[in-house]
């Protein structure tokens, strides 16, 4: 019985792994192939709306992405997340709307707006420890911001919503309006690449290490001279600038915004289900679970009324079966990044 | 002065209700350690159970609540022993029951939305009339709600300190491997304890039904104020959890006095995050059950 498990346990492993390493597991290999398949992909796909599902797919993976920052590498637990994306949306669209300011100048400040707020909120999310409480506070900011958005009736038009925002204005032939979706997928794809650009050298760097070791015990990190505050601090600035990217990208893209659509608690439910069906703490893993739910979710339109009935009973199942996610089942061997 | 005093007694009452949602929450959290995401669901099935049992077929609202308490009782353990037992004890449990909550939550919801329709339902209150008392104006339905708050609270702190299941409960949340060595079953714990807690949730829908209505989103708003109160009154604690409800029912009461209803969360959200910017534990910190 127990040599027939090891066996079992031999066969897996020389299927997933063996001792050189497959090719298609090789780093290098992967990341030149993904990036040439999504450079290539609006060559490929001329129907508009499959665009516009990889467009989104891809900015979920943008804010997929920024969240695992905080939770997977530095271990705070955030629930608010989706109040960044809908701070960076309205600082932007407002800005092109009541003041003039162009889309391209909004996304930078979209950003800064989100890295501000973030600034804020750490400050009372430093003192906590435990995971429920760090969701809860930053939930109940995502609260007060949304409520806010729609209380403001006269600046934000409530959950009428705010309707005809710019679209990004031209660079030379190159337009971004809906008639022309492929250059907003290269814009989407280029700050997707950018944020696993930033979040790669963050955690490559000293700053990385600093942030592990908060993740894995604050006081040890603390006892070594680790500068908790100022870490934690960075670390939660740079996740939240990111999504007010991703909001401000989305504002013009979509071109409409209410409370609703952005800051809902669905936001952040979407964001928590694809970085942890992707692999929480590691870097594919936020855009893999992002291409696979968001993709998944539309082609599951065939089922009509019972879609999120069975999306539900589908998450229960792949949770069930990958309790760790898919990229930490597929390459046990990957070593977080 | 009148009007400030009905707000107050009116915010007591919704927040009685907060608690037994919270407390449901808190008891999960203190004996799995595991954030329950379905729990609004379990308030939103007792809501329909008990407009089916109590209007759709006419039974007495007492046997009708006893009813849909025990059915949503069963759903509890029934998704303990078919979903979170499989998760526990391995890795990723840490991630894996938010993930699986979160589904049986949308899974529950669209269930609702597609078999039992997306037209709100109403309940009758169970005892009509207003009560005049010291010049203040209240319905024998809110009183109800208070009355059977309390009741609730008393009988369920007594079978937490004396039953035998309590008693194992408690032993369990402390250190659940000294509880086994005992001679505690704690799977069979869990399961009692996520059955109990849906039936908390279940028995606060089936109070509030009448005043608010049956839909399948009902379950939304009394999870984030459960998540709330637990947090307020900190996790694990049962008296945190059941003054922190009412703690909270009372400020959301003042912020619609001072505001107006829309600024209602804001002031509340806004309180939570001073109490905890200050008290980093919650009201009550993280005492033990």
């Amino acid at each position: 019985m127990d040599i027939q498990n090891q066996q079992t346990v031999k066969r897996k492993k020389s299927f997933f792994q063996n001792e050189t390493g497959l090719m298609w597991q090789s780093k290098p290999f992967l990341y030149t192939a993904g990036i040439v398949l999504l450079l290539a992909l609006p060559l490929l796909i001329k129907n508009s709306y499959t665009l516009h599902i990889l467009i989104l797919s891809l900015l979920f993976a943008v804010l997929a992405l920024s969240w695992n920052l905080l939770v997977g590498y530095a271990g705070i637990f955030s629930f608010g997340h989706h109040a960044f994306f809908g701070l960076g949306a309205y600082v932007s669209a407002l800005g092109s709307m009541k003041l003039g300011i162009s889309p391209w100048l909004g996304l930078v400040l979209g950003g800064l707006a989100a890295a501000l707020a973030g600034l804020v909120v750490s400050l009372p999310v430093l003192r906590l420890r435990a995971a429920p409480y760090i969701a809860i506070v930053t939930l109940a900011f995502a609260e007060i911001i949304k409520l806010v958005a729609s209380n403001l009736v006269d600046l934000t038009r409530g959950e009428l919503g705010l309707n005809g925002i710019e679209s990004f204005d031209k660079i030379g032939p190159i337009s971004f309006t809906l008639a022309h979706r492929e250059n907003s997928y290269y814009l989407i794809l280029l700050i997707m690449l950018l944020t696993v650009f930033v979040i790669y050298k963050i955690m490559k760097g000293p700053t990385g290490f600093a942030l592990k070791a908060i993740r894995e015990s604050q006081d040890a990190a603390e006892s070594l001279g680790v500068n908790v505050t100022r870490y934690k601090l960075f670390a939660f600035v740079v996740s939240s600038c990111l999504a007010g990217v991703a909001g401000s990208f989305y504002a013009h893209y979509i071109h409409t915004l209410t409370p609703t659509s952005v800051m809902n608690i669905d936001v952040m439910m979407q964001i928590l289900v694809i970085t942890l069906i992707g692999g929480l703490g590691t870097m594919i893993g936020p855009i893999v679970g992002s291409m696979v739910l968001v993709i998944g979710l539309e082609y599951m339109r065939f089922l009509g009324d019972y879609r999120m009935l069975i999306y539900g009973a589908l998450l229960v199942v792949v949770i069930l079966f990958l309790p760790e996610g898919f990229m930490r089942k597929l390459f046990p061997k990957a070593k977080e990044l | 002065m009148g009007v400030l005093v009905e707000q107050l007694l009116n915010g007591l009452i919704i927040g009685s209700m907060y608690s037994l949602v919270a407390s449901g929450l808190s008891l999960i959290w203190g004996t799995m350690k595991m954030l329950n995401f379905s729990h609004g669901e379990f308030y939103m099935v007792g809501g329909y159970l008990m407009y089916f049992t109590n209007v759709a077929s006419g039974m007495n609202p007492l046997l009708a609540c006893a009813l849909s308490l025990v059915a949503v009782f069963l759903l509890g353990v029934l998704i303990e022993r078919t979903v979170i037992h499989h998760l526990l004890d391995k890795p990723g449990w840490d991630i894996s029951p938010l993930i699986a909550t979160i589904g049986i939550s949308i899974f529950m919801q669209n269930f609702a939305l597609r078999v039992w329709g997306e037209r709100f339902k109403n309940i009758p209150y169970y005892a009509d009339g207003n009560a005049n008392i010291a010049g203040v104006e209240m319905s024998y339905q809110r009183i109800l709600i208070f009355v059977v708050a309390i009741v609730v609270v008393v009988l369920f702190w007594a079978f937490l300190k004396f039953s035998r299941y309590g008693m194992a409960l408690r032993a369990t949340s402390q250190n659940r491997d000294a509880a086994a060595i005992y001679g505690v079953n704690i799977y069979v714990i869990y399961m009692i304890t996520f059955g109990i807690s849906a039936t908390l949730a279940a028995l606060a829908a089936v109070m509030l039904s009448p005043i608010y209505s049956v839909n399948p989103w009902m379950g939304a708003p009394p999870l984030l104020k459960a998540f709330t109160v637990v947090v307020l009154g900190g996790l694990g604690s049962l008296e945190g959890a059941i003054i922190g409800g009412v703690v909270l029912g009372v400020l959301e009461s003042l912020g619609v006095f001072f505001f107006s209803s829309e600024w209602r969360d804001v002031v509340a959200f806004t309180v939570l995050i001073l109490v905890l910017w200050i008290r980093p534990t919650g009201l009550f910190g993280a005492k033990a059950w």
